[in-house]
């Protein structure tokens, strides 16, 4: 995607601007994840629609212009796109570095991936909790 | 901020900071090089001081195999690229309270580079200050730095002579936060721990967390608040030989800074290895 500058750009943009952050006060979980000593942390607050799809979904966090730019990119796909729940647990860690640039993410994957993986986990557990099973692609 | 006000807070080599005004008036000097060091990588891309390069502490400065900094070769090829002589004065500064610009300091005085100082205040005050910012690479001839040898032996400590550090009750400063030296941190459900297996701290560290040293503004705080933490708190006594850790040795770097330059202490080591070695090896005594 473009030239490393542009890819530098996305993400700043989305660190400044992120998207859908906020508290989802009746989220079915608050998964937290990261540490705010290396990198920086997430909350991602999930609710599902009880069939494999995401009802509504936001993260909070406080980071590196890495950490917070890539989850703002991964929670406006799965809006954007309507990812169902296994959607997301399909994503691949390397493909979305790829797509933010391995020259800009150099050595530091776990900053860029640490939205994904706690997104992912939050859905782990909402599954769990609600013995829910992922079906087919619906409207974010 | 002027050398004016750096000298009013009485530090033992105030030589080691420089101001922002005084950046600002040497922004082309071409005796020396100013060094951006940031946490938040990105940020030099952002906007930098006009004239400054880039030095990013996992990618230039750290082994990518070995957990070990770059070896003597790398380094001068570092410098050389970045227009870094050996007599050249450099001038390191970042975000956060300059945390990673103290730490590319410390590694600058491994391999032996005389003139280091950073920028007091650091990112956030050069910022607040309306100063000027670029987006800019600077890019500047190459210079020929030549192949030292790392020492390793004067400000750096390696985990065996902390244990026996430790054992004969030499004073040790545990700059992490209050909940990762009392070994609470392993059950907060926030903030998991990463890359230890233990909770808790080296027996006989005192707890000071390392951004005490730092005013709202990002300046240090003067020698006798500095004195009123370290010697009237943590204990410590002019003439002592001190260790400090972190968690990998970078936060550990910024408080080395502050007691090596600031106020003084001759023998202050930094344990790099830190508590990702010490709460991981089997068998280390800890203590909560």
């Amino acid at each position: 995607m473009g030239d490393r500058q542009s890819r530098v750009a996305l993400l700043v943009d989305h660190s400044r601007n992120p998207r859908h952050e906020g508290v989802l006060e009746d989220a079915d979980v608050a998964m937290p994840g990261g540490s705010p000593e290396c990198g920086g942390s997430v909350v991602v607050y999930l609710k599902g629609d009880g069939n494999g799809g995401v009802r509504a979904l936001s993260w909070t966090g406080e980071g590196d212009t890495i950490s917070m730019g890539a989850t703002s990119v991964v929670v406006e796909k799965v809006h954007d796109d309507g990812l169902t729940m296994q959607d997301v647990l399909d994503l691949s860690y390397d493909e979305l570095v790829e797509r933010l640039g391995r020259d800009v993410i150099g050595n530091r994957t776990r900053n860029a991936t640490m939205g994904l993986s706690t997104l992912k986990s939050a859905i782990r557990k909402y599954l769990k909790d609600h013995r829910a099973l992922p079906k087919e692609r619906t409207v974010a | 901020m002027s050398e004016q006000q750096i000298t009013e807070k009485n530090y033992a080599h105030p030589e080691a900071l420089v101001s922002t005004e005084w950046v600002a008036e040497h922004l082309d000097d071409p005796s020396l090089r100013i060094v951006e060091s940031d946490e938040d990588v990105l940020l030099y891309e952002v906007g930098h001081v006009p004239n400054a390069v880039k030095i990013d502490w996992v990618e230039d400065l750290n082994d990518p195999l070995t957990r070990d900094y770059v070896d003597p070769e790398h380094f001068a090829e570092l410098c050389s690229s970045k227009g870094i002589g050996p007599d050249t004065t450099v001038v390191f500064y970042g975000d956060k309270n300059n945390w990673w610009a103290t730490y590319a300091l410390w590694v600058f005085r491994l391999f032996g580079h005389e003139d280091v100082r950073v920028m007091d205040g650091g990112r956030v005050k050069w910022e607040a200050e309306g100063r000027p910012m670029t987006q800019e690479e600077s890019s500047f001839g190459r210079a020929d730095y030549p192949v030292h040898e790392r020492d390793d032996s004067a400000i750096r400590a390696f985990m065996d002579e902390v244990r026996e550090h430790s054992e004969r009750g030499g004073p040790m400063i545990d700059v992490r936060s209050p909940g990762e030296y009392s070994g609470e941190l392993l059950h907060m459900p926030d903030y998991p721990q990463e890359g230890a297996l233990r909770g808790g701290h080296i027996p006989g560290a005192a707890n000071v967390p390392w951004a005490r040293a730092a005013r709202e503004d990002g300046t240090f705080k003067s020698a006798d608040e500095l004195r009123s933490i370290y010697e009237g708190e943590a204990g410590l006594k002019q003439g002592d030989d001190v260790v400090a850790y972190c968690r990998i040795g970078e936060r550990s770097s910024h408080t080395w800074f502050v007691l090596k330059y600031l106020l003084g202490y001759d023998k202050v080591r930094n344990y790099d290895g830190s508590w990702t070695e010490w709460g991981n090896v089997v068998r280390a005594p800890i203590e909560r």
